[in-house]
């Protein structure tokens, strides 16, 4: 997965949501559960209270005797934590009664402290036990008189902190071992939901390569209805630049007719005329035919950087170039062998193509003795942008060239021979167009004898 | 020998008439396809030179329908769309040569003058018969390796002779193929041509065959 991508943002946004909320989800969790547990203990020592005053004053007299049933048996175990204290207050008769848990142990009173009790009549007070444990303490005063006579006592019922501690403190592994789970499932979850979720995306990277790579020509298949439009953009963007390049090539095409037609007129109209202006203007119009010719190849080369979606089968295409080279150069009687497999495929355009083919094979076709071999195969390559390569061989087995004029040979207008029919400009424009689809041109020695120039292309 | 020029610039298509006729050539101009299309259709050229983007009517439709009626004659194509496909689409389209705007005249005259040769069978630039010799680069005929004087007119009909050397050349097939469209072609000019060049040359070299026409023949015991 990488940094930059939608996917990645996606499981991002799901690991920070796992990482920030769970842990804040976990301690509202763990409030809640920590006061239920608490309010139960309230109420349980509430209930212990409420009994302790009532097995305490159901007998005669005013004065409070000791319960005879407290609801609690670790009110009768030595320093349990768990027990109960009736004082008398002020005047009142009797004696302090406590728990056996107590011992001679005495508890404070909360209402000593001047807490408030609560709507119940309740004063609580959380304390350390004769041992030093935990207390809650619940206390209530109880007039056993009446109102002319008030024998006010202290009841108070008190409780070990440690019971709803602890069931708090095992309550926090189970919940942080399930929150851990519920994290890692959601981000598991959203990595799933991200990898269906983007399989159209995917789809459509697919689609686009296949449209690179020649096998479609538009962005084809039934897409979800969120990048539909993207779909149709981009169809309409495909199409508009085949369009632009088809107007651009007419409109090139164009320009070199208008163009061309009136600089032949002036070439032919001053003919051979020896006169100093009449070789001026004829040196002239020479200079505008390369410049023109230059700035046209250039204009079209521009026009096809980058194209996409275009596959041209090497074999038809060859086969034209033989065809149209037989017939033109069929006095000669020279035999033009073609070795391409089928399945071998340029990535480019077809009169780039044509191009190529055309001006090596042509000129291999005006040296050659009686012989040119043209060869096309694929190939593979480890370094290059392309991995799959188109290579091309145009041999013949005419005089052939030197080192040096090899070197030479595909600089632009460079003629190594005026005695052959052609403007020179036929291996530059080779140059030109390989080197816009980032290919390699080169002229070796062939095994024919003569000349080798060798294309190294993109296939597809 | 008569070409045919199909081309819609004035000027170039002076240009290439005037060249033409200078070389010796009988020579008839279309400005336009459709007339090019007709002229082709009707007339026996020896060679056509025919530019692609031409009005009503475009230069490779005029070629391809050409070839559907059967007609061979030799086509040049000329033309400012120079890459290899526009050389394939006409080549394709039975087009036998191909030369690019802007071009030399001489060049082109080159071309014409191969095509020539190619549609009489005839392999090098130089044509003989007997003692007669034809440059066809140089347009210059030679007898014994001295040059013979010769009108256009003459020159077209000796040069035609020699291409065709051997062979019954009709009277009509001579005055189609030596003149332009507008020639009257009931006169006698072609007799007179006759006439006139058994003077410059070794009469028996242009033997009469009776009924049939004439024939170029180095022998000198022909009936």
């Amino acid at each position: 997965m990488k940094l930059n991508s939608l996917a990645f943002r996606l499981f991002r946004t799901a690991a920070v949501w796992a990482v920030l909320v769970l842990p804040l989800a976990g301690l509202g969790i763990d409030w809640v559960h920590k006061r239920d547990v608490f309010n139960s203990f309230d109420a349980r020592l509430n209930q212990l209270l409420t009994l302790n005053i009532a097995f305490s004053t159901d007998r005669s007299g005013a004065e409070p005797g000791v319960p005879r049933n407290v609801g609690e048996p670790l009110f009768e175990l030595a320093h349990s934590g768990w027990y109960w204290q009736i004082t008398p207050l002020d005047r009142s008769p009797g004696k302090r009664l406590i728990s056996t848990s107590l011992a001679s142990e005495e508890l404070p009173l909360p209402s000593r402290l001047g807490l408030k009790p609560d709507r119940y009549n309740i004063i609580w007070q959380d304390t350390k036990g004769p041992v030093g444990e935990p207390l809650r303490i619940a206390e209530t005063l109880y007039n056993a008189g009446d109102d002319e006579n008030p024998y006010f006592y202290s009841f108070i019922v008190a409780g070990n902190l440690e019971f709803p501690e602890t069931r708090v403190a095992e309550f926090r592994v189970p919940l942080a071992f399930a929150l851990a789970v519920a994290g890692i499932g959601l981000v598991f979850s959203t990595f799933l939901q991200v990898r269906y979720g983007l399989e159209p995306l995917r789809a459509v990277e697919r689609r686009l390569s296949a449209i690179r790579s020649g096998e479609a020509q538009l962005l084809e298949g039934r897409l979800p209805a969120e990048i539909e439009p993207l779909q149709t953009e981009l169809n309409a963007l495909i199409k508009s630049n085949q369009d632009i390049i088809e107007r651009a090539r007419t409109q090139v095409g164009n320009l070199a007719h208008a163009l061309k037609t009136p600089l032949a007129v002036i070439a032919n109209e001053i003919g051979e005329d020896p006169s100093p202006q009449a070789r001026k203007v004829a040196e002239q119009a020479a200079l505008m035919r390369d410049q023109v010719g230059y700035y046209l190849d250039r204009a079209r080369m521009v026009a096809q950087v980058d194209v996409i979606g275009r596959v041209t089968p090497v074999g038809p295409t060859a086969e034209a170039i033989v065809r149209a080279l037989t017939r033109l150069h069929r006095d000669r009687g020279i035999e033009i062998d073609l070795l391409c497999p089928p399945g071998v495929n340029f990535q480019g355009e077809k009169q780039d193509l044509e191009e190529m083919l055309g001006n090596l094979a042509d000129n291999a076709c005006k040296w050659a003795g009686r012989q040119v071999r043209i060869t096309a195969s694929m190939a593979t390559s480890t370094t290059d942008r392309h991995p799959q390569r188109l290579l091309i061989a145009v041999d013949d087995d005419g005089p052939g060239l030197t080192e040096e004029q090899r070197a030479q040979g595909i600089k632009r207008g460079r003629r190594l021979d005026e005695t052959k029919p052609g403007s020179g400009l036929g291996h530059s424009i080779v140059a030109d167009l390989c080197q816009s689809y980032r290919g390699q041109f080169r002229l070796e020695k062939s095994a024919l004898g003569g000349l080798s120039a060798r294309l190294d292309l993109p296939a597809a | 020998m008569r070409v045919l020029v199909v081309e819609d610039d004035p000027d170039l298509n002076r240009q290439l008439v005037s060249a033409l006729v200078d070389a010796g050539y009988a020579v008839d101009k279309a400005m336009d396809g459709e007339e090019g299309y007709f002229l082709g259709e009707t007339e026996p050229y020896d060679v056509v030179v025919l530019d692609i983007g031409l009005p009503k009517m475009d230069g490779i439709s005029v070629l391809e329908q050409w070839r559907r009626a059967d007609r061979n004659m030799h086509v040049i194509i000329l033309t400012a769309r120079d890459r290899w496909s526009d050389k394939v689409a006409g080549m394709d389209a039975g087009a036998d040569d191909y030369v690019a705007k802007p071009f030399h005249m001489e060049e082109l005259l080159a071309r014409i003058r191969a095509q020539v040769r190619r549609a009489t069978g005839h392999a090098k630039a130089e044509i003989e018969c007997g003692p007669l010799r034809l440059d066809t680069k140089t347009a210059r005929v030679t007898l014994d390796g001295q040059p013979v004087k010769l009108t256009s007119h003459e020159y077209r009909l000796i040069a035609y002779l020699l291409h065709h050397s051997g062979r019954v050349v009709s009277r009509t097939e001579l005055v189609e193929h030596l003149y332009e469209q507008d020639f009257d072609r009931d006169s006698n000019t072609i007799e007179v041509f006759v006439g006139r060049l058994r003077k410059k040359i070794p009469p028996h070299l242009i033997k009469t065959v009776r009924g049939l026409g004439y024939r170029l023949s180095p022998e000198k015991d022909e009936a």
